[in-house]
């Protein structure tokens, strides 16, 4: 498609982003230098799992000829995604302000840099392309919920590193803590059970939900959290 | 309020956008793929026949192409690229898109398809209309395959077309929903090639005293509208098989006998040409010069007639087509005695394009000669067709002609008569074997691929590919010498033009206006988006009410 094509995604990606980071009044507790320092910490992350992958898993391109699934492994790769929790941790701690300030910059930061760090070239390549997809669109319309879902992650994180956590909230907690890696996963799973098609409608709304019932659930908990804090 | 939206909205872009753009763009220039060509579909297809004979411009003089895919029916300018079924397309609306439409791309019928015997004669009175002039769009063809049907059926049903639909709404709907298809096909710019035609010639030396000599000769390159299509079974895959064949058997006859004795009075020489119909019978008209004007005209001292092969599979009838009515005890006459095949006489007319005959070469060179065929005209459209391919019915005809050919032949060479006892004919049925198996080997060999004079007359060496192939089968049962003519430098006889062949794809595209209305949308998106964000404390305060059950408190 055209340059107008690649324009109209890249607003559909980006926008939002700047719209959250604007609106939500993030600007006016935390810098935006913050936000970098929160993307910079993502890409670090990053590179610490590509490390742990490349040295302990075997080369799965090379691997998985056979087109056989590998549950096991697929599990096992999953795990490594932990790191990401452990970045969320430090890029909340790196943010001084009221929890929901620092809830906000680093899920900011944190997905900006994973929208940019993801998007931005095969969006360049695809959606410029001569070839029409409605692949792009939506890969551009999901940067969004990942915003809701990087929140929502970072509001448990930061729960979960409270020392005057509820105690009924601790095994919600951390049960969507621990389920938070596998998430692709699951949602995979899930589709499989449905037999729903490939790039389908049914698994944008699937995932649509999954996002949602995560943040409600993450926002009520944070609720309960604060209220308790204000007595 | 509305001001205050108003400023946030231009924030966006006042803000820190158009750094970001100034630092992203280059970047993305600079990664930005060089042909960014990634598309879903990517075909081989074959450009039509293009060639110029006696400078007489034929078949289609470009090869690029970058335009829009449209049905038959709603193709409306140059801009577009007209894409159909082979057999849905009549002559009339070829020559309209000839002269209106960007480009043709032509899907040959599927090849399990039996198609009725009206749509194969269209098909070839079509091919016949196409190669008669010149046309200055590319046209392409393609084999069927299952990602085409997808196409055809998609613009057949698209209404893409701005006048058709109804109201804007279902126009807007339209877009949204309907596949567009962008076909590129780039190739460099049709450039001459140099063709260097042969022809293989060998002889079975008869009995010493007698200076008589046959010629049976055949050409062996096929003609279709598209080059690296025409398999050219029928015409004239069948002839040279026969004349392998005949030499096969009477190298056999010449070598048995003690001493020779099996040998025949009469020399037989055994003639390949490398262009046929097509091309004017250039090969043999070249080497007949050669022969015939040299020093040593010993070769075709003393012919007693030249036997042509075209075309003898499609049924089990042969005519002997000739230029002039064979003389009542002349050679000629006795094996068409023998062939009990009806003679078809049609005079020699200079003024054609190209003759119609492979014999008529000779004929001009004042050398008793006639053309076996199956085809009743010379002007059968069967002779350049791409459906003209191998068939089991085919080969059965040709063996069982080949059978008659040989028989014809070995009685007129040992001048056996009707009267000759049975006992006779069975010893020399024998003899004469036809091998089935043999034939049927090259007859598919030679219908499996193309053998457009583009394809056989190009080759370096001269003799590569069938060529050499064809030779190496002769030499098995004689010496075969090899003729390599050329054009005339100045005033070519004729000119052939590549590519052949060319990589087609195909890009899935919205319309221009899908663009729009997706902008639209995305700003519908965004907007609610931000009045979410404008209401999100208010939300947070009813929904943490509702989770903890208490005002909150601050």
């Amino acid at each position: 498609m055209t340059l107008y094509h690649f324009g109209n995604c890249l607003a559909l990606v980006y926008a939002p982003y700047h719209m959250a980071y604007k609106f939500s009044g993030v600007n006016e507790y935390a810098s935006f230098s913050k936000c970098v320092y929160a993307g910079g910490l993502y890409i670090f992350t990053q590179l610490c799992k590509m490390l742990l992958l490349a040295t302990f898993f075997p080369d799965s391109d090379n691997l998985n000829t056979t087109g056989e699934y590998n549950v096991i492994l697929e599990i096992l790769k999953a795990t490594v995604d932990f790191a990401d929790l452990v970045g969320l941790y430090f890029a909340l701690n790196s943010v001084p302000g009221k929890g929901h300030a620092k809830i906000l910059t680093a899920a900011i930061g944190w997905a900006s840099a994973e929208a940019v760090v993801t998007l931005c070239v095969p969006l360049w390549v695809g959606a410029r392309g001569s070839e029409f997809s409605w692949r792009y669109v939506r890969w551009c319309a999901g940067a969004g919920a990942a915003l809701v879902r990087l929140a929502a992650r970072a509001a448990l994180v930061w729960l979960a590193a409270r020392h005057d956590l509820a105690r009924a909230l601790r095994a919600p907690v951390a049960a969507l803590l621990l389920a938070a890696p596998y998430r692709a996963l699951l949602l995979r799973a899930v589709a499989a059970l449905l037999s729903l098609p490939q790039e389908h409608i049914a698994r944008v709304a699937l995932h649509g939900a999954h996002t949602a019932a995560v943040a409600l659930a993450a926002l009520a908990m944070y609720a309960i959290q604060t209220q308790q804090n204000a007595y | 309020m509305w001001l205050y939206e108003a400023d946030g909205f231009a924030e966006i872009f006042k803000g820190y956008l158009p750094y970001y753009l100034l630092v992203a763009l280059p970047i993305f220039i600079i990664m930005s793929p060089v042909n960014p060509v990634a598309a879903s579909h990517e075909f081989s297809v074959y450009r039509m026949q293009q060639y110029d004979l006696h400078t007489v411009p034929h078949g289609c003089r470009s090869a690029s192409f970058n335009l829009e895919g449209r049905s038959l029916t709603s193709w409306s300018t140059s801009r577009h690229c007209v894409v159909a079924r082979v057999q849905d397309i009549t002559i009339d609306q070829f020559m309209e898109i000839r002269s209106k439409a960007g480009a043709l791309l032509l899907v040959l019928p599927k090849n399990d398809t039996v198609l009725s015997s009206e749509e194969k004669e269209h098909i070839q009175l079509l091919e016949m209309a196409m190669i008669q002039q010149e046309v200055s769009a590319p046209v392409y063809f393609a084999q069927w395959t299952p990602e085409y049907e997808t196409i055809l059926q998609d613009l057949q049903h698209s209404f893409i077309t701005d006048d058709k639909s109804g109201t804007a709404l279902e126009a807007i709907f339209n877009s949204v929903s309907s596949n567009g298809y962008q076909i590129v096909v780039s190739a460099p710019t049709p450039q001459k090639i140099e063709s260097k035609p042969v022809t293989l010639h060998g002889k079975l030396v008869g009995r010493s005293g007698s200076s008589q000599t046959i010629v049976i000769a055949a050409h062996y390159d096929s003609s279709g509208v598209a080059p690296e299509l025409s398999s050219g079974a029928d015409s004239n895959a069948s002839g040279a098989v026969a004349v392998l064949e005949l030499a096969r058997v009477f190298s056999r006859l010449y070598a048995g006998g003690s001493g020779g004795a099996g040998r025949g009075a009469p020399s037989l020489l055994f003639v390949l040409t490398a262009t046929g119909h097509s091309l004017n019978y250039f090969s043999i008209k070249k080497w007949l010069e050669e022969q015939l004007d040299s020093a040593d005209a010993s070769l075709l001292q003393d012919v007693s007639f030249a036997m042509c092969l075209d075309s003898i599979s499609s049924s089990d009838q042969l005519t002997m087509h000739v230029s002039k009515p064979p003389k009542a005890g002349g050679a000629s006459h006795s094996i068409k005695e023998r062939l009990r095949a009806p003679v078809n006489h049609k005079k020699i007319n200079l003024a054609d394009e190209t003759l119609a005959w492979h014999h008529e070469r000779f004929s001009i060179r004042r050398v008793t000669a006639f053309t076996l065929s199956t085809l009743q005209s010379h002007k059968d459209p069967s002779r350049s067709s791409v459906l003209d391919t191998y068939s089991e019915e085919s080969l059965k005809n040709l063996v069982s002609n080949i059978g008659v050919i040989a028989r014809a032949l070995a009685s007129h060479i040992y001048n056996l008569t009707d009267e000759a006892s049975d006992e006779d004919w069975a010893l020399y049925d024998q003899a004469l074997g036809i091998e089935e198996t043999s034939v049927k080997h090259w007859f598919k060999y030679l219908a499996s691929q193309s053998r457009a004079p583009q394809v056989v007359t190009t080759g370096i060496p001269p003799t590569s590919g069938v060529t050499a192939a064809l030779e190496r089968a002769l030499s098995r049962y004689m010496d075969v010498t090899v003729s390599v003519h050329s054009v005339d430098k100045r005033e070519p006889e004729y000119t052939l033009y590549s590519p052949t062949r060319a990589v087609l794809y195909v890009y899935s595209v919205k319309p221009a206006v899908f663009d729009l209305i997706l902008t639209v949308a995305i700003v519908a998106y965004l907007s609610i988006l931000y009045f979410a964000m404008q209401y999100f404390p208010r939300f947070y305060e009813e929904y943490a009410k509702i989770v903890t059950g208490k005002a909150k408190v601050h």
